[in-house]
Protein backbone atom coordinates (compact mmCIF):
# COMPACT_ATOMS: atom_id res chain seq x y z
CA UNK A 1 0.00 0.00 0.00
CA UNK A 2 2.73 2.46 -0.86
CA UNK A 3 2.70 5.20 -3.44
CA UNK A 4 4.99 5.42 -6.45
CA UNK A 5 7.64 8.13 -6.48
CA UNK A 6 6.55 11.41 -7.95
CA UNK A 7 7.63 15.03 -8.11
CA UNK A 8 5.51 17.29 -5.92
CA UNK A 9 4.39 20.82 -6.70
CA UNK A 10 2.31 23.11 -4.50
CA UNK A 11 1.54 26.26 -6.47
CA UNK A 12 0.23 29.28 -4.57
CA UNK A 13 -1.54 31.09 -7.39
CA UNK A 14 -3.82 30.16 -10.24
CA UNK A 15 -1.19 31.33 -12.76
CA UNK A 16 1.46 29.06 -11.28
CA UNK A 17 -0.94 26.11 -11.19
CA UNK A 18 -2.02 26.54 -14.81
CA UNK A 19 1.59 26.98 -15.97
CA UNK A 20 2.58 23.79 -14.18
CA UNK A 21 -0.40 21.91 -15.60
CA UNK A 22 0.47 23.18 -19.08
CA UNK A 23 4.16 22.34 -18.79
CA UNK A 24 3.72 18.89 -17.21
CA UNK A 25 0.66 17.86 -19.24
CA UNK A 26 -0.33 14.24 -18.88
CA UNK A 27 2.63 13.46 -16.60
CA UNK A 28 0.83 15.29 -13.80
CA UNK A 29 -2.29 14.64 -11.81
CA UNK A 30 -4.08 17.31 -9.82
CA UNK A 31 -4.12 16.61 -6.08
CA UNK A 32 -7.17 18.15 -4.42
CA UNK A 33 -8.67 16.17 -1.51
CA UNK A 34 -6.75 13.02 -2.39
CA UNK A 35 -9.53 10.77 -1.09
CA UNK A 36 -9.88 9.11 -4.50
CA UNK A 37 -6.56 9.93 -6.18
CA UNK A 38 -4.24 8.59 -3.47
CA UNK A 39 -6.28 5.40 -3.16
CA UNK A 40 -6.04 4.82 -6.92
CA UNK A 41 -2.28 5.40 -6.65
CA UNK A 42 -2.01 2.97 -3.74
CA UNK A 43 -3.83 0.38 -5.81
CA UNK A 44 -1.43 1.12 -8.72
CA UNK A 45 -4.31 2.07 -10.99
CA UNK A 46 -2.49 5.36 -11.52
CA UNK A 47 1.24 6.13 -11.41
CA UNK A 48 1.59 9.83 -12.12
CA UNK A 49 5.12 11.24 -12.46
CA UNK A 50 4.06 14.50 -10.83
CA UNK A 51 1.36 15.74 -8.48
CA UNK A 52 0.17 19.33 -8.46
CA UNK A 53 -1.43 20.10 -5.09
CA UNK A 54 -3.99 22.87 -5.69
CA UNK A 55 -5.10 23.24 -2.06
CA UNK A 56 -2.99 26.36 -1.53
CA UNK A 57 -4.42 28.18 -4.55
CA UNK A 58 -6.81 30.78 -3.15
CA UNK A 59 -8.54 31.45 -6.49
CA UNK A 60 -9.66 27.81 -6.67
CA UNK A 61 -11.33 27.85 -3.25
CA UNK A 62 -14.35 29.32 -1.49
CA UNK A 63 -18.00 29.95 -2.21
CA UNK A 64 -19.24 33.33 -3.42
CA UNK A 65 -22.68 34.60 -4.34
CA UNK A 66 -24.04 37.55 -6.24
CA UNK A 67 -27.79 38.14 -5.68
CA UNK A 68 -29.66 37.70 -8.92
CA UNK A 69 -26.71 36.03 -10.62
CA UNK A 70 -25.97 32.93 -8.61
CA UNK A 71 -23.08 31.23 -6.85
CA UNK A 72 -19.53 30.39 -7.78
CA UNK A 73 -17.96 27.44 -5.96
CA UNK A 74 -14.22 26.96 -6.24
CA UNK A 75 -13.29 23.47 -7.43
CA UNK A 76 -11.03 23.04 -4.38
CA UNK A 77 -13.84 23.95 -1.96
CA UNK A 78 -14.17 21.18 0.59
CA UNK A 79 -17.34 19.09 0.69
CA UNK A 80 -17.73 19.99 4.40
CA UNK A 81 -17.65 23.69 3.50
CA UNK A 82 -20.53 23.11 1.07
CA UNK A 83 -22.39 20.94 3.59
CA UNK A 84 -22.23 23.71 6.23
CA UNK A 85 -22.72 26.73 3.95
CA UNK A 86 -25.93 28.57 4.90
CA UNK A 87 -26.09 29.96 1.38
CA UNK A 88 -25.95 26.54 -0.30
CA UNK A 89 -28.56 25.23 2.13
CA UNK A 90 -30.92 28.11 1.39
CA UNK A 91 -30.48 28.35 -2.37
CA UNK A 92 -29.26 24.94 -3.54
CA UNK A 93 -30.77 22.49 -1.09
CA UNK A 94 -30.16 19.33 -3.13
CA UNK A 95 -26.44 20.08 -3.21
CA UNK A 96 -26.45 20.69 0.55
CA UNK A 97 -28.11 17.30 1.06
CA UNK A 98 -25.72 15.46 -1.26
CA UNK A 99 -22.65 17.05 0.35
CA UNK A 100 -23.86 15.93 3.78
CA UNK A 101 -24.26 12.34 2.62
CA UNK A 102 -20.83 11.99 1.03
CA UNK A 103 -18.42 9.68 2.87
CA UNK A 104 -17.63 10.40 6.51
CA UNK A 105 -16.80 13.54 8.45
CA UNK A 106 -13.13 12.93 7.65
CA UNK A 107 -13.77 12.38 3.96
CA UNK A 108 -15.96 15.50 3.76
CA UNK A 109 -13.22 17.50 5.50
CA UNK A 110 -10.69 16.39 2.89
CA UNK A 111 -12.59 15.86 -0.36
CA UNK A 112 -13.39 18.68 -2.77
CA UNK A 113 -16.36 19.34 -5.00
CA UNK A 114 -14.09 19.52 -8.05
CA UNK A 115 -12.54 16.17 -7.25
CA UNK A 116 -15.95 14.55 -6.94
CA UNK A 117 -16.72 15.50 -10.56
CA UNK A 118 -13.20 14.93 -11.93
CA UNK A 119 -13.03 11.42 -10.48
CA UNK A 120 -16.20 10.81 -12.52
CA UNK A 121 -17.45 7.85 -10.53
CA UNK A 122 -20.94 6.96 -11.77
CA UNK A 123 -22.00 6.73 -8.08
CA UNK A 124 -20.69 10.20 -7.14
CA UNK A 125 -22.98 12.25 -4.92
CA UNK A 126 -22.56 15.83 -6.12
CA UNK A 127 -22.79 15.67 -9.96
CA UNK A 128 -26.55 14.82 -10.05
CA UNK A 129 -27.60 17.83 -7.90
CA UNK A 130 -25.13 20.10 -9.71
CA UNK A 131 -26.58 19.05 -13.06
CA UNK A 132 -30.17 19.35 -11.80
CA UNK A 133 -29.44 22.88 -10.56
CA UNK A 134 -28.11 23.84 -13.98
CA UNK A 135 -24.50 24.18 -12.87
CA UNK A 136 -21.64 24.43 -15.29
CA UNK A 137 -17.91 23.91 -14.81
CA UNK A 138 -15.11 26.28 -15.72
CA UNK A 139 -12.13 24.53 -17.25
CA UNK A 140 -8.98 26.62 -17.17
CA UNK A 141 -5.63 26.39 -18.90
CA UNK A 142 -2.90 28.80 -19.96
CA UNK A 143 -4.94 29.27 -23.16
CA UNK A 144 -7.96 30.60 -21.24
CA UNK A 145 -11.25 29.37 -19.87
CA UNK A 146 -14.17 27.41 -21.20
CA UNK A 147 -17.55 26.61 -19.72
CA UNK A 148 -19.45 23.33 -19.95
CA UNK A 149 -22.64 22.04 -18.30
CA UNK A 150 -21.77 19.46 -15.61
CA UNK A 151 -23.53 16.69 -17.54
CA UNK A 152 -21.35 17.43 -20.60
CA UNK A 153 -18.18 17.49 -18.48
CA UNK A 154 -18.58 13.92 -17.23
CA UNK A 155 -18.27 11.69 -20.29
CA UNK A 156 -18.19 8.19 -18.82
CA UNK A 157 -16.96 6.02 -15.97
CA UNK A 158 -13.75 7.85 -14.87
CA UNK A 159 -13.81 9.93 -18.06
CA UNK A 160 -14.18 13.70 -18.24
CA UNK A 161 -13.85 16.43 -20.85
CA UNK A 162 -10.68 17.61 -19.12
CA UNK A 163 -7.86 17.85 -21.68
CA UNK A 164 -4.09 17.85 -21.26
CA UNK A 165 -2.92 20.85 -19.25
CA UNK A 166 -6.42 21.78 -18.11
CA UNK A 167 -7.72 22.18 -14.55
CA UNK A 168 -11.34 22.28 -13.41
CA UNK A 169 -11.32 25.51 -11.42
CA UNK A 170 -14.90 26.40 -10.52
CA UNK A 171 -18.59 25.65 -10.71
CA UNK A 172 -21.12 28.29 -11.72
CA UNK A 173 -24.60 27.83 -10.24
CA UNK A 174 -27.36 30.01 -11.68
CA UNK A 175 -29.66 31.96 -9.34
CA UNK A 176 -32.58 29.66 -8.49
CA UNK A 177 -35.84 30.61 -10.19
CA UNK A 178 -38.63 32.01 -7.97
CA UNK A 179 -40.96 29.28 -6.66
CA UNK A 180 -38.38 26.57 -7.19
CA UNK A 181 -37.03 23.83 -4.97
CA UNK A 182 -34.43 21.10 -5.30
CA UNK A 183 -34.12 17.79 -3.51
CA UNK A 184 -31.66 14.86 -3.37
CA UNK A 185 -32.23 11.29 -2.27
CA UNK A 186 -30.28 8.06 -2.40
CA UNK A 187 -30.46 4.36 -1.70
CA UNK A 188 -27.48 2.65 -0.11
CA UNK A 189 -26.78 -0.54 1.77
CA UNK A 190 -26.26 1.32 5.03
CA UNK A 191 -26.43 4.88 6.26
CA UNK A 192 -22.78 5.63 6.89
CA UNK A 193 -19.75 5.52 4.59
CA UNK A 194 -21.63 3.77 1.84
CA UNK A 195 -21.44 4.24 -1.90
CA UNK A 196 -24.85 5.03 -3.35
CA UNK A 197 -26.57 2.18 -5.19
CA UNK A 198 -28.85 4.79 -6.77
CA UNK A 199 -29.03 8.52 -6.22
CA UNK A 200 -31.14 11.26 -7.70
CA UNK A 201 -31.63 15.00 -7.69
CA UNK A 202 -34.42 17.17 -8.99
CA UNK A 203 -34.94 20.89 -9.44
CA UNK A 204 -38.55 21.92 -9.90
CA UNK A 205 -40.02 25.34 -10.75
CA UNK A 206 -43.70 26.25 -10.33
CA UNK A 207 -45.84 28.84 -12.11
CA UNK A 208 -47.24 31.82 -10.19
CA UNK A 209 -50.30 29.76 -9.23
CA UNK A 210 -48.02 27.67 -6.95
CA UNK A 211 -49.33 24.44 -8.50
CA UNK A 212 -48.53 24.15 -12.18
CA UNK A 213 -45.06 22.84 -12.98
CA UNK A 214 -43.21 25.36 -15.14
CA UNK A 215 -39.86 23.62 -15.46
CA UNK A 216 -38.22 20.49 -14.14
CA UNK A 217 -34.86 18.77 -14.37
CA UNK A 218 -34.38 15.34 -12.83
CA UNK A 219 -30.95 13.72 -12.82
CA UNK A 220 -30.20 10.11 -11.91
CA UNK A 221 -26.87 8.85 -10.57
CA UNK A 222 -25.35 5.40 -10.32
CA UNK A 223 -27.71 3.98 -12.97
CA UNK A 224 -25.65 5.00 -15.99
CA UNK A 225 -21.94 5.73 -16.58
CA UNK A 226 -22.78 9.46 -16.42
CA UNK A 227 -25.31 11.61 -14.54
CA UNK A 228 -28.44 10.79 -16.51
CA UNK A 229 -30.76 13.73 -17.20
CA UNK A 230 -34.30 12.45 -17.68
CA UNK A 231 -35.48 13.39 -21.16
CA UNK A 232 -39.06 12.21 -20.60
CA UNK A 233 -40.02 13.77 -17.28
CA UNK A 234 -40.35 17.39 -18.49
CA UNK A 235 -42.77 16.19 -21.22
CA UNK A 236 -44.88 14.41 -18.62
CA UNK A 237 -44.97 17.11 -15.96
CA UNK A 238 -44.47 20.58 -17.43
CA UNK A 239 -47.73 22.50 -17.64
CA UNK A 240 -49.44 20.17 -15.18
CA UNK A 241 -50.13 19.87 -11.49
CA UNK A 242 -48.56 16.98 -9.65
CA UNK A 243 -51.01 14.21 -8.81
CA UNK A 244 -50.59 10.56 -7.95
CA UNK A 245 -51.26 9.42 -11.51
CA UNK A 246 -48.60 11.72 -12.98
CA UNK A 247 -46.21 10.84 -10.18
CA UNK A 248 -46.51 7.18 -11.11
CA UNK A 249 -46.12 7.95 -14.82
CA UNK A 250 -42.97 9.95 -14.11
CA UNK A 251 -41.58 7.20 -11.86
CA UNK A 252 -42.09 4.57 -14.56
CA UNK A 253 -40.59 6.83 -17.22
CA UNK A 254 -37.44 7.46 -15.17
CA UNK A 255 -37.19 3.76 -14.38
CA UNK A 256 -37.39 3.00 -18.10
CA UNK A 257 -34.70 5.54 -18.95
CA UNK A 258 -32.21 4.25 -16.36
CA UNK A 259 -29.42 2.03 -17.64
CA UNK A 260 -28.31 0.26 -14.45
CA UNK A 261 -25.81 -2.57 -14.15
CA UNK A 262 -25.43 -5.48 -11.73
CA UNK A 263 -22.57 -4.96 -9.33
CA UNK A 264 -21.47 -5.55 -5.77
CA UNK A 265 -23.87 -2.93 -4.41
CA UNK A 266 -27.12 -3.85 -6.14
CA UNK A 267 -28.66 -5.69 -9.07
CA UNK A 268 -29.83 -3.85 -12.15
CA UNK A 269 -33.38 -4.97 -11.45
CA UNK A 270 -33.32 -3.56 -7.90
CA UNK A 271 -31.78 -0.31 -9.09
CA UNK A 272 -34.51 0.11 -11.69
CA UNK A 273 -37.16 -0.36 -8.98
CA UNK A 274 -35.38 2.12 -6.72
CA UNK A 275 -35.29 4.72 -9.49
CA UNK A 276 -39.09 4.66 -9.42
CA UNK A 277 -39.13 4.92 -5.61
CA UNK A 278 -36.69 7.84 -5.53
CA UNK A 279 -38.45 9.61 -8.39
CA UNK A 280 -41.74 9.59 -6.48
CA UNK A 281 -39.92 10.70 -3.32
CA UNK A 282 -37.90 13.62 -4.72
CA UNK A 283 -40.73 14.89 -6.95
CA UNK A 284 -43.19 15.00 -4.08
CA UNK A 285 -40.68 16.61 -1.72
CA UNK A 286 -39.59 19.23 -4.24
CA UNK A 287 -43.19 19.97 -5.24
CA UNK A 288 -44.23 20.44 -1.62
CA UNK A 289 -41.25 22.65 -0.88
CA UNK A 290 -41.74 24.81 -3.98
CA UNK A 291 -45.46 25.27 -3.33
CA UNK A 292 -44.84 26.09 0.33
CA UNK A 293 -46.50 22.93 1.64
CA UNK A 294 -45.00 21.19 4.61
CA UNK A 295 -42.68 18.30 3.84
CA UNK A 296 -44.43 14.95 3.91
CA UNK B 1 14.40 12.38 -3.38
CA UNK B 2 14.13 13.39 0.27
CA UNK B 3 13.70 16.91 1.46
CA UNK B 4 13.62 18.42 4.92
CA UNK B 5 10.21 19.68 6.02
CA UNK B 6 8.85 21.10 9.25
CA UNK B 7 5.74 19.63 10.78
CA UNK B 8 3.99 21.02 13.85
CA UNK B 9 2.67 18.10 15.85
CA UNK B 10 1.02 18.63 19.24
CA UNK B 11 2.53 22.08 19.47
CA UNK B 12 6.09 20.93 18.83
CA UNK B 13 8.02 21.54 15.60
CA UNK B 14 9.71 18.49 14.08
CA UNK B 15 12.24 18.73 11.24
CA UNK B 16 11.82 15.59 9.20
CA UNK B 17 13.34 14.33 5.95
CA UNK B 18 10.52 13.05 3.73
CA UNK B 19 9.85 11.95 0.17
CA UNK B 20 6.78 13.46 -1.47
CA UNK B 21 5.18 10.02 -1.42
CA UNK B 22 5.48 9.63 2.37
CA UNK B 23 2.10 9.43 4.04
CA UNK B 24 1.37 11.39 7.18
CA UNK B 25 0.49 8.27 9.17
CA UNK B 26 3.86 6.65 8.42
CA UNK B 27 5.78 9.84 9.20
CA UNK B 28 3.97 10.27 12.53
CA UNK B 29 4.46 6.65 13.53
CA UNK B 30 7.89 5.79 12.15
CA UNK B 31 9.80 9.07 11.90
CA UNK B 32 8.33 11.02 14.79
CA UNK B 33 7.69 7.90 16.86
CA UNK B 34 4.18 8.75 18.02
CA UNK B 35 2.52 5.38 17.68
CA UNK B 36 -0.84 6.33 19.16
CA UNK B 37 -2.07 7.00 15.63
CA UNK B 38 -3.06 3.66 14.15
CA UNK B 39 -2.88 2.43 10.59
CA UNK B 40 -5.89 0.29 9.77
CA UNK B 41 -7.26 -0.15 6.28
CA UNK B 42 -4.87 2.26 4.57
CA UNK B 43 -7.70 3.32 2.25
CA UNK B 44 -9.51 5.98 4.19
CA UNK B 45 -12.39 3.75 5.20
CA UNK B 46 -11.81 2.79 8.85
CA UNK B 47 -10.83 6.04 10.56
CA UNK B 48 -8.14 4.47 12.81
CA UNK B 49 -5.53 6.86 11.38
CA UNK B 50 -7.58 9.99 12.12
CA UNK B 51 -5.59 13.01 13.31
CA UNK B 52 -6.70 16.61 13.64
CA UNK B 53 -5.31 19.13 11.18
CA UNK B 54 -6.15 22.68 12.21
CA UNK B 55 -8.83 21.13 14.42
CA UNK B 56 -10.54 19.12 11.68
CA UNK B 57 -10.46 15.31 11.52
CA UNK B 58 -8.36 14.03 8.63
CA UNK B 59 -7.35 10.55 7.47
CA UNK B 60 -3.57 10.46 7.80
CA UNK B 61 -3.25 7.29 5.68
CA UNK B 62 -4.37 9.19 2.58
CA UNK B 63 -2.67 12.48 3.38
CA UNK B 64 0.79 13.39 2.10
CA UNK B 65 3.07 14.54 4.92
CA UNK B 66 4.66 17.10 2.62
CA UNK B 67 1.25 18.76 2.18
CA UNK B 68 0.93 19.37 5.94
CA UNK B 69 3.63 22.01 6.29
CA UNK B 70 2.42 25.09 8.13
CA UNK B 71 -0.54 23.27 9.67
CA UNK B 72 -1.24 22.30 13.25
CA UNK B 73 -1.41 18.53 13.59
CA UNK B 74 -2.88 16.99 16.73
CA UNK B 75 -2.49 13.29 17.52
CA UNK B 76 -3.93 11.39 20.47
CA UNK B 77 -0.71 12.06 22.42
CA UNK B 78 -1.48 15.76 22.15
CA UNK B 79 -4.70 15.54 24.17
CA UNK B 80 -3.07 14.61 27.47
CA UNK B 81 -2.16 17.53 29.72
CA UNK B 82 1.51 18.03 30.59
CA UNK B 83 0.97 16.59 34.06
CA UNK B 84 -0.47 13.44 32.53
CA UNK B 85 -4.13 14.26 33.20
CA UNK B 86 -6.30 12.71 30.54
CA UNK B 87 -8.50 14.88 28.34
CA UNK B 88 -12.16 14.69 29.47
CA UNK B 89 -13.02 12.63 26.38
CA UNK B 90 -10.22 10.16 27.15
CA UNK B 91 -11.30 9.98 30.79
CA UNK B 92 -14.90 9.44 29.74
CA UNK B 93 -13.89 6.55 27.45
CA UNK B 94 -12.09 4.95 30.40
CA UNK B 95 -14.97 5.57 32.81
CA UNK B 96 -17.58 4.15 30.42
CA UNK B 97 -15.60 1.07 29.38
CA UNK B 98 -15.67 2.38 25.83
CA UNK B 99 -12.30 0.78 25.03
CA UNK B 100 -12.12 -2.90 24.13
CA UNK B 101 -9.17 -3.81 21.91
CA UNK B 102 -8.34 -0.11 21.69
CA UNK B 103 -7.27 0.02 18.05
CA UNK B 104 -10.03 2.39 16.99
CA UNK B 105 -9.84 4.46 20.17
CA UNK B 106 -7.32 7.18 19.21
CA UNK B 107 -9.18 7.95 15.97
CA UNK B 108 -12.53 7.69 17.70
CA UNK B 109 -11.48 10.17 20.40
CA UNK B 110 -9.99 12.67 17.96
CA UNK B 111 -13.10 12.58 15.78
CA UNK B 112 -15.19 13.07 18.94
CA UNK B 113 -13.05 16.03 19.93
CA UNK B 114 -13.68 17.71 16.58
CA UNK B 115 -17.39 17.03 17.02
CA UNK B 116 -17.59 18.32 20.61
CA UNK B 117 -15.50 21.40 19.80
CA UNK B 118 -18.27 22.46 17.41
CA UNK B 119 -21.24 20.96 19.19
CA UNK B 120 -20.57 20.29 22.90
CA UNK B 121 -23.95 18.66 23.54
CA UNK B 122 -24.76 16.55 20.51
CA UNK B 123 -27.79 14.28 20.30
CA UNK B 124 -27.28 10.55 19.99
CA UNK B 125 -27.96 10.79 16.25
CA UNK B 126 -25.45 13.60 15.87
CA UNK B 127 -22.83 11.53 17.69
CA UNK B 128 -23.51 8.49 15.51
CA UNK B 129 -23.31 10.62 12.40
CA UNK B 130 -20.14 12.24 13.69
CA UNK B 131 -18.31 8.96 14.26
CA UNK B 132 -19.67 7.24 11.14
CA UNK B 133 -16.18 7.25 9.66
CA UNK B 134 -14.61 5.46 12.63
CA UNK B 135 -15.12 1.73 12.61
CA UNK B 136 -14.96 -0.29 15.85
CA UNK B 137 -14.75 -3.99 15.00
CA UNK B 138 -15.32 -4.97 18.62
CA UNK B 139 -18.65 -3.23 17.87
CA UNK B 140 -18.53 -1.44 21.18
CA UNK B 141 -20.45 1.51 19.81
CA UNK B 142 -23.03 1.77 22.57
CA UNK B 143 -20.50 2.65 25.25
CA UNK B 144 -18.53 4.83 22.86
CA UNK B 145 -21.64 6.89 22.14
CA UNK B 146 -22.38 7.13 25.88
CA UNK B 147 -18.79 8.16 26.61
CA UNK B 148 -18.88 10.93 24.01
CA UNK B 149 -22.21 12.20 25.27
CA UNK B 150 -20.97 12.27 28.88
CA UNK B 151 -17.71 13.93 27.86
CA UNK B 152 -19.75 16.63 26.15
CA UNK B 153 -21.63 17.25 29.39
CA UNK B 154 -18.38 17.42 31.37
CA UNK B 155 -16.82 19.83 28.91
CA UNK B 156 -19.91 22.07 28.80
CA UNK B 157 -20.35 22.21 32.56
CA UNK B 158 -16.69 22.52 33.49
CA UNK B 159 -15.59 24.76 30.66
CA UNK B 160 -12.68 22.42 30.04
CA UNK B 161 -10.97 23.02 26.74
Amino acid sequence: MYLNDFAYFAPKTSGEALNLAGRLGNKAKILAGGTDLLIMMKEKMLKPECLININDVKEFKGISYIPGKGAVIGAAAKISEIEHSALIKEKYFALHQAAGELGSVQVRTMATIGGNSCHASPAAETPPPLAALGASVIISSTAGEKELPVEKFILGNRKTALGEGEILTKFILPEPAPKSASRYAYIGLRDAMEIDAVNMAVNLVLEDDNRTIKDIKLVMGSVSPVPLVSAEIPGILVGRELNSELLEKAAQAASGEAKPINDIRASAEYRREMVAVLTRRVLQQAFNAASGLKEA
Amino acid sequence: MKQLIELEINGRIYEIPVSPKDLLVDVIRKKVGLTGTKKGCGQGDCGACTVLIDGEPVLSCITLAIACQGKKITTIEGLVAEDGTLHPIQQSFVDHGAVQCGFCTPGMILTSKALLDKNPQPTETEIKRGIAGNICRCTGYKRIVEAISAAGDTISSGGVK
